[in-house]
This record gives C-alpha cells, structure tokens and sequence, in this order.
C-alpha cells in the first residue's frame, strides 16, 4: 500500500516529528518520503505547524574541532573563492592566511650589496603575523624593487615565497618574482613597470617550492600592502 | 532567534555548489551549529556524542542541500529533525539512559517547555509562523498531562517508547497509548484551528 493513502499516514508523521518512530519502522517511512511527494507533503505540513521557536538558552557552542572535521571530509577548500576575489580581502587580509613563514635564525649579511641602487619606499607589507613585516623600495626608473624584511625570512625547504602585484585597476595578481628569502632585489619585467603605481597592490603567498604551479596565488596569503607613493 | 530566510538563502547558496558554496556553508555552520548541538545535548546528555551527532548532521546537510526544496521547509525544523535523528540513532547506540535521569524535565513538563521553546511573540515573523506557534502552545496545554509529559519527553530527550515507560514507571502499553492519544488529540486540536481561520 502506498503511504501516502495510508489512513496512519498523519500518525506516522507525528510519530516522525516528535522522534518515537523508529529503526526499520522509521527507516521505511523515509524511504516512503522519498518516493511518495504526496506523503512527504502531508509530512511538510505536519513540521511547518509543529515546528516550535527553539529558545536560546539551549545553545551551545561546539568545539572547533567538529568544524574542521567537516571541512577536511567535506572539501570545502574546492568550493571557496580564491582569496584574491574575495570581497573585502584587501581591507583585512583574510584571517584564514595563516602565516606559514620559516623564521630562520638569524643569517648575517656580511657583504654589503654590490651596487645599491637609489630607491625611495614603495609600501610596506604585512600580515598576521606582526613579527614578519616587509617594506617595499623601488628605483627612481622604476626597474629594480627591493624588500627589505624586519626580521629575516627564509622559505622552507619545500616551499617558496612568490611576490604578486595587483593592479590598480583590479584583474588577476601577477607574478613578479619566486623568492627564498624575503630580503631581495629583483628586476620588475618589463610588462608591469608601469604597473608598479599608487593604488596597485603587493601580496606574498606562500607556493610549493619553485613558485606557484598554475600561474595564479595557490597557498596562503602571508603580507599584503597597497603602494602608496 | 534564528531567521529562516536567512538560513534558506544560505542552504540555497551552499547548493550551489559554486565559488561561494563553502563559505556559504561556514556561515550556515556558524548560525545554526549552536542552536543543533543544543538539540542533540538534550538528547545525548555526552558532549562528545552531541557533537559526533553535529558533525553528521553537517555532513548530512551538506550532501541534502543538492535536493533541498526552498519553498517545502521550514529550513530550522528541517535541520533540527536532521540533528535529532542522528541523535537518536547514536543515543541507541549507546548506553546513555544510564547517566541519564532527566530530573529536571520529566518532572516538570511545563517548566521545560518553556525552557526548551521560546513561546514569546516575534514581530519580524509572518503572520501564520505566529499563529502556528500559538495554536501549538494552545492545544499541548489543553492535553491531559500524562500525554503531554509522554510527548514533550519524546521530542525533548529523544526518549523511545521503551525508555519513556521505564522513566514514568509505568507499563509500555500505557505510554504507547498516550503517546498516541496525545498525537491525535493534538492533531485533532491543530485542525480545529485551523477550520477557524478559514
């Protein structure tokens, strides 16, 4: 007989709602549900007049772990937007950037740079972590970006930094350099000197050893700084 | 208090299955986990069977949001009924009856209704939400108690028919009945309701 010209059929839903339905008994009035839309109506009705306010006070607050459970089982990571998009990024730097930098004990720079050019501040960088902060120079003609870090920073062994810059105008971040260390000077190509202006922005994620395999940020985002000058 | 739109419009954007779906999903998580793990802890009593009972119930969801009906639920009471079924299930599964001696419900059926719902007036609710609740609060006051404290410890505990007639003492044929009295006796009431207002 099918449930849903079942004469029990509102018995059984109220059994359903309020939880003394049971093991097979319940299990086939749910597969019943699925099948039949007339009695997974008359269940429908049931709940949206026997749907009682929950009060507050039996909230609790669940351990963090349940959440990253689910997360990790689930593959949420896929249904994420890249962080560059996200709305309000660049305001706050997303929280979820953890700060996954090696502080490497300190490495003496012995020698001074050979020929330092003449650069003026650009931005400074940072991120979560306050201990890590960059500050950004470039040269008067624009071609050489130097970054100087507060204290030093070295990638680990399977990782590298990859320095981005986002233009003012928006679009997708583009690579300017894979780095080791977050000391450096680098040659800026040629196709984003002009780019490198007020408004544009400079990010450091963190990518598998050797830069970022898709062309696009993959790992967390570490420092971010707007160019101000 | 949660807000149903709310909550429909987040189960509707994590079925989508898009860029937005995850985060999506961690706000539906961050609105609606506390008020469902409160849920299963009234009917597990063991945090960490409660929260076992979250997790699936999340996972659950997640999967069930693809054939979700937006226009169909209630979307709160459908993921309360997703949490309380895990909890039941899980409850049988494990021996908490034992620990468990529900003093500060089964003796007071009135006090923990009021505990358990929140019966106070909402503005920001449709018209028929409210009326609904009223009728609800109405025809469970005019059962005879024992029908009453029979269905109340049914859906706040999660008790099956064999444990409520072990905690009331009494034979399993008489809880049965009133378990079923007091179903139709409510249904009876709610109808009656309703041929009003038509």
């Amino acid at each position: 007989m099918k449930l849903a010209n079942h004469p029990q059929l509102d018995a059984l839903s109220g059994e359903y709602i309020i939880g003394t339905l049971r093991g097979a008994a319940r299990r086939r009035f749910e597969r019943a549900l699925r099948e039949e839309p007339a009695a997974a109506a008359r269940l429908r009705y049931w709940e949206g007049i026997v749907a009682p306010r929950y009060s507050k006070m039996i909230e609790a607050k669940p351990s963090m772990n349940v959440w990253r459970r689910l997360e990790r089982e689930l593959g949420l990571a896929r249904y994420r937007m890249p962080w560059h998009q996200r709305a309000g990024f660049w305001k706050g730097l997303a929280a979820a950037a953890t700060a996954a930098l090696v502080l490497a004990l300190a490495v003496p720079f012995l020698a001074p740079r050979p020929s330092e050019p003449q650069v003026f501040q650009i931005a400074q960088l940072t991120g979560k972590d306050s201990a890590v902060q960059v500050v950004a120079h470039l040269s008067k003609d624009g071609r050489t970006l130097v970054l100087h870090a507060a204290r030093p920073v070295i990638a680990g062994p399977a990782q590298s930094y990859e320095l981005w810059l986002i233009p003012a105008e928006g679009g997708n971040p583009l690579s300017l350099a894979v780095l080791g260390t977050l000391d450096a000077q680098l040659q800026v190509p040629q196709a984003h000197v002009s780019r490198l202006r007020r408004g544009a922005k400079l990010a450091v994620s963190t990518e598998p050893a050797g830069g970022s395999p898709t062309g696009a940020p993959t790992g967390p985002v570490i420092l971010t700084g707007e160019i101000s000058t | 208090m949660l807000d149903d739109q709310e909550v429909r419009k987040l189960l509707l954007r994590t079925a989508a299955r898009d860029e937005g779906a995850g985060e999506a999903f961690q706000r539906l998580y961050e609105l609606c986990a506390p008020l469902l793990l409160g849920i299963a802890q009234r009917i597990l009593r063991r945090r960490e069977l409660a929260e076992e009972a979250l997790h699936d119930a999340f996972a659950r969801i997640w999967k069930a949001t693809e054939r979700y009906d937006p226009f169909a639920t209630q979307p709160v009471a459908w993921m309360a009924t997703i949490v309380r079924n895990r909890a039941i299930d899980i409850r049988a599964s494990h021996d908490v009856s034992r620990v468990d001696s529900y003093q500060d419900s089964g003796d007071d059926p009135e006090g923990s209704l009021d505990r358990l719902f929140d019966w106070t007036e909402n503005t920001e609710e449709g018209e028929d939400r409210r009326r609904a609740a009223q009728w609800l609060r109405d025809c469970l006051s005019r059962l005879e108690g024992a029908e009453r404290q029979a269905l109340v410890l049914s859906y706040d505990r999660g008790l099956s028919h064999g444990e409520l007639a072990k905690h009331l003492g009494k034979p399993l044929g008489t809880v049965k009945t009133w378990v079923r009295r007091g179903m139709q006796n409510m249904r009876a009431c709610l109808e009656s309701c309703m041929e009003v207002v038509r």
